[in-house]
């Protein structure tokens, strides 16, 4: 009887073991949904110009010093903004990283937006206008349900790129 | 509130432990062995994962098509090699925790222990990030939603610029290398840094107990088995980074803590995380235990036998070079920090003999706060009146039959552990009449308060350790009881009232 106790003991934790391993599953995403993914991340433009040093200057300067200008570290922030058709997606003004602003602002979204045709809209601005994007892209796309699509910001060629 | 908390979590420990206890023997229990257990299924783990890796291929599809091939073409071995390296990975998360819950509500934590205690945290979060990154190497669909939210988890730690969650939102930014960190990582990065966090879980303790019975580990390997080869672990579809799993199968043992990713925020779950941990490594001091004295060595009867150094189950007795003028060369010194007044030193130093006649008894080392002297007073306190059968029950403080026999009104002698009762005592109750029969009352291997009493009070009764009983006593009255310290009826009774009805014949 001991025996038999033993076993179903046993035989229990091996059943706990296996079904907790793979249940009760777990939804990510509704059946009819798809996920918009918008991650990049962009320097903002300077929020001066460099100005030169004139000689004077640069004679006051100790030696190690001197360089040929003096440019402000500080950026702009980013300001984005995802559109699906009228429906703001996101919108946000992006702070640049660093202790003196002066990095690369980032941003990684991930949005569930219904499956279907979706007119999308995707804009920014770097340059610390208050209206009007400085990149923007608009294309129509058809998400089918589980699609992640993922739009990113190219430095290279300064436009979105959305896959 | 702590003790509260320590009756409440005892009771929910129950629901456990009580049709554990119908089924096995104290010895063949596995909730008496939780650690050792732990570190059983580990073995399983990695000598698994040792035959894995021989086919694992570090690439982006190379991983996936490695772990099928293993899974269905040599499912025979293979197979049965993954699913034994997924299924002893979740056992051992179950014995982790109840090995942690049964520390706490036993109140095996505090005090001088906190050391262990504290080093078990780095532990779990070693194992969990272990089997989180087993799941990343198998790349289908789990891997990614695995890799994706681990990366959002860290995204969210505010030292790093770049996203890396974005890094696998698509095909083309995934490289090779990425597998081959994660391989190194999961397979010796962080295997290196567990066996070492094992060592220093046990590194205080004197005789850890790291191999469970071999019926034990012969049984869960049986189960582990069993069920591997009925329901073998298979992966999801293959990871695709421009679309999203709808459902995924999660190995809730490791990955309970994701869904709460998306259902509070990365940044929330890294507060309830840390602040878990926090709690558990700071509950030691919270309320920090009064602590008893320590044991004190008396040089003038030690003589340096290191029986105490031995039997001391933490480790808190050592042998330094003798101070005094006598001809040993060594005498036992005791540190405070690491000594918790269990006793044990004292039922194993040959000195503490209630037989001495000519000044006061002070043994070699003995406890300043319950004394071999005082010990020895009980006894003749407890001692028989009249020409009736009596019976002295021994029993130590944590014995949960200890209530039962004093609501009794049976002849008790308390001791801390039954480890501190010297078996020169047991002599002295029966030789010098003060009793017919002895009963001896304690936590049972494996739940000893402080790890080694029973067994080591078993091997003194029976002549196989130092110091060992006198063979001139009669063994047939002394019984022995042992509990485990959660037994509700635990049938103190009926021991003491068979051991009285067997000296009336």
């Amino acid at each position: 009887m001991k025996r038999l106790a033993e076993i179903l003991m046993y035989t229990v934790f091996a059943v706990v073991v296996g079904a907790l391993s793979v249940w009760p599953s777990y939804e990510l995403v509704d059946g009819d949904h798809a996920i918009v993914s918008l991650v990049f991340s962009h320097a903002g433009e300077r929020i001066g110009e460099c100005r030169k040093f004139s000689q004077e200057e640069l004679n006051e300067l100790p030696p190690n010093m001197r360089k040929p200008a003096d440019c402000p570290r500080e950026r702009h922030p980013v300001r984005v903004e995802l559109r699906s058709g009228d429906q703001v997606l996101y919108e946000e003004t992006l702070s640049p990283s660093g202790i003196w602003a002066d990095g690369k602002a980032s941003i990684y979204q991930r949005m569930m937006v219904s499956s279907g045709t979706h007119a999308l809209f995707v804009g920014m601005n770097d340059s610390g206008e208050q209206s009007g994007f400085d990149y923007e892209r608009s294309v129509t796309l058809d998400l089918t349900p589980g699609r992640n699509l993922v739009i990113r910001f190219d430095t290279q060629t300064q436009q979105f790129l959305i896959r | 509130m702590i003790e509260r908390l320590h009756r409440m979590g005892r009771a929910l420990f129950g629901i456990v432990r009580r049709p554990m206890a119908r089924a096995f023997d104290g010895a063949e229990n596995p909730l008496n062995y939780l650690g050792a257990l732990t570190i059983f299924f580990l073995w399983i783990v990695l000598i698994s994962g040792i035959w894995l890796l021989v086919f694992f291929r570090t690439s982006v599809s190379g991983a996936f098509e490695s772990v099928e091939y293993l899974t269905r073409e040599q499912w025979y071995l293979g197979g049965i090699m993954r699913s034994l390296h997924r299924y002893a990975s979740d056992a051992a998360i179950i014995t982790i925790l109840l090995h942690i819950v049964k520390e706490f509500v036993f109140n095996r934590y505090r005090s001088n222990r906190w050391f262990t205690w504290v080093t078990g945290v780095p532990l779990v979060w070693m194992i969990f990030i272990l089997g989180i990154t087993g799941y990343w190497l198998v790349w289908d669909e789990l891997a990614q939603y695995v890799a994706i939210t681990s990366a959002e988890l860290m995204d969210s730690i505010p030292i790093f610029t770049e996203s890396m969650a974005g890094n696998f939102l698509s095909d083309d930014l995934l490289s090779n290398r990425f597998f081959t960190l994660m391989a190194f990582l999961h397979l010796i990065g962080l295997p290196i840094f567990l066996v070492f966090g094992i060592w220093l879980h046990v590194f205080r303790l004197n005789g850890p107990r790291i191999n469970p019975a071999r019926r034990m580990m012969a049984a869960s390997l049986i189960a582990m088995l069993v069920l591997s080869a009925l329901y073998p672990a298979v992966s999801h579809d293959q990871a695709e980074l421009a679309m999203t799993p709808q459902s995924l199968r999660l190995d809730w043992f490791y990955l309970h803590v994701y869904p709460l990713v998306q259902i509070w925020s990365p940044g929330w779950v890294w507060v309830f995380l840390v602040g878990i941990s926090t709690v558990i490594v700071v509950a030691p001091w919270a309320p920090p235990q009064k602590k008893e004295q320590p044991a004190l060595v008396t040089l003038d009867f030690c003589n340096g036998c290191e029986r105490c150094v031995d039997d001391c189950p933490f480790g808190a007795v050592e042998m330094v070079p003798r101070t005094d003028e006598t001809n040993y060369t060594h005498q036992a010194s005791v540190d405070p920090g690491l000594c918790i007044s269990c006793g044990i030193c004292v039922g194993a130093c040959p000195t503490a003999t209630p037989f001495r006649s000519r000044g006061e008894l002070l043994p070699g080392i003995d406890l300043p706060d319950r004394t071999a002297s005082a010990l020895r007073e009980d006894i003749v306190a407890a001692g028989k009146q009249g020409d009736t059968p009596h019976v002295i029950v021994f029993s130590c403080r944590g014995d949960p039959q200890l209530p039962e026999v004093e609501k009794a009104g049976l002849s008790v002698v308390k001791v801390n552990c039954m480890g501190q009762l010297p078996p020169s005592y047991v002599d002295f109750t029966l030789s010098r009449g003060h009793a017919d029969g002895v009963l001896l009352l304690g936590c049972q291997d494996g739940n000893c308060s402080y790890r080694y009493g029973a067994a080591w009070t078993e091997q003194r009764l029976a002549r196989q350790r130092d110091p060992m009983i006198r063979s001139r006593v009669d063994m047939s009255r002394v019984a022995i009881g042992w509990q485990a310290p959660w037994s509700k009826n635990a049938g103190a009774i009926q021991k003491y009232e068979a051991l009285l009805q067997s000296l009336e014949q």
